[in-house]
């Protein structure tokens, strides 16, 4: 990816060569203009590579858009004030009716624990919540590949630590497809640990793949998880990685 | 304290607890009360500015064809009532289908406008030519290529309030949240699909913001019309006056208008409340 203005060319991503297996939670980490929000954009065709493809599935991205096979967070929940809970989290089934088969919104929503303020405007509810309506309506359409950018990262850390395990749980719920793919953006050593089955870790200038860490702790993680030596060993060994490969 | 009991009762607090702006109280009693805080304070303004006009008239023993006690002024109203209200309803006709025809070419034109920008540039010189055109100078003309009665107020009133709410309405279908933008093409939502379901509404609080002056100015221009070719509406009504220095009538006339302003300010800021519910502008304080 190269990214081109009157001045100069800067490029963005270089040399990015990555698979996912299916059902993976993948994480992708590094520090701040390492081209991953541009990666994530790439993955789910709402950016075109100067060279190279993406395939999802053995498709372009933007055949697996048009099945409403990915599903996208932000870190901006992204939601339309003039529509309630429900009808945010319907949105998704409403456009592109080439596909119209989905969850019910009514349960991906007590999926998230919203059940109470289905028909609350988004002006009414609180960041966490809003993040929750906006997780929930990328489950809706039950996509295949998740892409998540640091959807928790203008979030308290209290409420984050909650919503990391309330994803997780929606996840490995019937709301989710059993093989659904997540790629994950963050900035936090510790929520890439808790959540991914892989890290990757980017360095910047340009932006590319410069480790790649398992982590093999058992599922359903919870809470308990966070306090075991392996997971502190984990945190360690990637903190060491971002030490090593991403600082400017 | 554990991290158990830390999620626990962070959910408690999240989800039971109640939101930071629930709906509005609507109860009556409060609702009169507030109605009451408003109106009181305003209409004592509007007394005290009568009041000191009717002895400015009776202490300085003003003529009345220059300028006549609000008394008078009231006795005309009164008098003719049915007729001041007739003439009024032809002036808000021609204002208000003038306001419905220019804001619909301005909205359609902006929604244009707002697909590409080489729609934009063939169509935005035209609309500063209209912008920038005396009204009052094309006036005269109207009036020969439509005659007397409806067209010309509609046309000018038309025309008086189109830019402004182009304007407004082109702001508006861009000013749109890029991520929903994203998220609407990551469905591959079509175009239409995305004006209809983010742009429109997106634009909805800047249309409120044109409306709301430029209902105000659709009136305007209907009396302009009718200053210059009306048979009928109170625009005829306040130019016959003046010239026979009727000026009860006259102030009765312009009287009626402020009124019909007013009315329709209000009317535009119901609509908007309503229809912006969920807008920032129109949170409880």
């Amino acid at each position: 990816m190269v990214y081109e203005d009157t001045q100069r060319s800067l490029r963005a991503l270089a040399g990015i060569d990555l698979s996912i297996g299916r059902g993976e939670f993948v994480s992708i980490i590094g520090p701040s203009g390492c081209g991953k929000t541009t990666l994530l954009r790439i993955v789910g065709g709402l950016q075109s590579p100067t060279s190279g493809r993406v395939l999802i599935d053995g498709r372009a991205p933007q055949e697996a858009q048009r099945e409403k096979q990915i599903g996208f967070v932000f870190q901006d929940p992204s939601l339309l004030p003039w529509r309630n809970v429900i009808e945010n989290v319907r949105l998704p089934l409403q456009v592109n009716r080439r596909k119209h088969t989905g969850k019910d919104p009514e349960r991906v929503v007590e999926l998230v624990g919203l059940e109470n303020f289905r028909r609350y405007y988004p002006h009414q509810l609180s960041g966490g919540m809003q993040q929750r309506v906006a997780i929930a309506r990328s489950f809706v359409t039950s996509p295949s590949v998740l892409l998540m950018d640091e959807p928790f990262g203008a979030l308290d850390e209290i409420t984050r630590s909650a919503m990391r395990f309330e994803l997780l749980r929606v996840w490995r719920s019937e709301a989710a497809d059993p093989d659904c793919t997540v790629v994950f953006v963050t900035h936090s050593i510790s929520e890439a640990v808790l959540l991914s089955d892989r890290v990757i870790v980017m360095s910047p200038q340009p932006g590319r793949i410069a480790a790649s860490l398992e982590i093999d702790l058992p599922r359903p993680r919870d809470e308990a998880v966070e306090e075991t030596q392996q997971f502190i060993d984990y945190t360690r060994r990637l903190r060491g990685l971002l030490r090593e490969h991403a600082l400017v | 304290m554990s991290l158990e009991g830390a999620r626990g009762g962070l959910q408690e607090l999240d989800r039971a607890g109640e939101p930071s702006r629930g709906p509005r109280p609507s109860r009556l009693g409060s609702g009169l009360r507030e109605l009451a805080a408003q109106v009181i304070p305003a209409a004592i303004g509007l007394g005290a500015m009568l009041g000191a006009w009717e002895a400015w008239i009776e202490i300085k023993n003003v003529k009345p064809y220059l300028v006549p006690a609000p008394h008078r002024v009231a006795e005309r109203l009164y008098e003719d009532a049915w007729f001041f209200t007739q003439e009024g309803l032809k002036t808000l006709e021609g204002a208000l289908l003038g306001f419905v025809l220019g804001a619909g070419v301005a909205i359609v034109l902006a929604s244009l406008m707002s697909q590409a920008r080489v729609l934009e540039r063939a169509i935005f010189p035209l609309a500063i030519l209209i912008k920038v055109t005396p009204i009052v100078a094309i006036a005269p003309l109207l009036t020969i290529w439509f005659g007397f009665g409806l067209m010309p107020k509609v046309f000018i009133a038309a025309l008086i309030v189109f830019f402004p709410i182009m304007v407004n309405a082109l702001i508006g279908f861009r000013s749109i949240n890029a991520g929903s933008l994203a998220l609407l093409e990551s469905l591959s939502a079509s175009r239409a699909e995305v004006f209809l379901r983010l742009r429109l509404p997106s634009a909805l609080p800047y249309l409120f913001a044109a409306f709301r002056f430029s209902v105000p100015l659709s009136v305007i221009g209907a009396v302009v019309a009718e200053w210059f070719s009306g048979d009928r509406g109170l625009g005829s009504v306040i130019y016959i006056a003046n010239n026979n220095l009727d000026m009860a009538t006259a102030f009765a006339g312009v009287f009626m208008l402020a009124i019909l302003g007013v009315a329709l300010f209000l009317v535009t800021a119901a609509i908007e409340r309503r229809v912006l519910f969920w807008h920032e502008s129109n949170w409880a304080d």
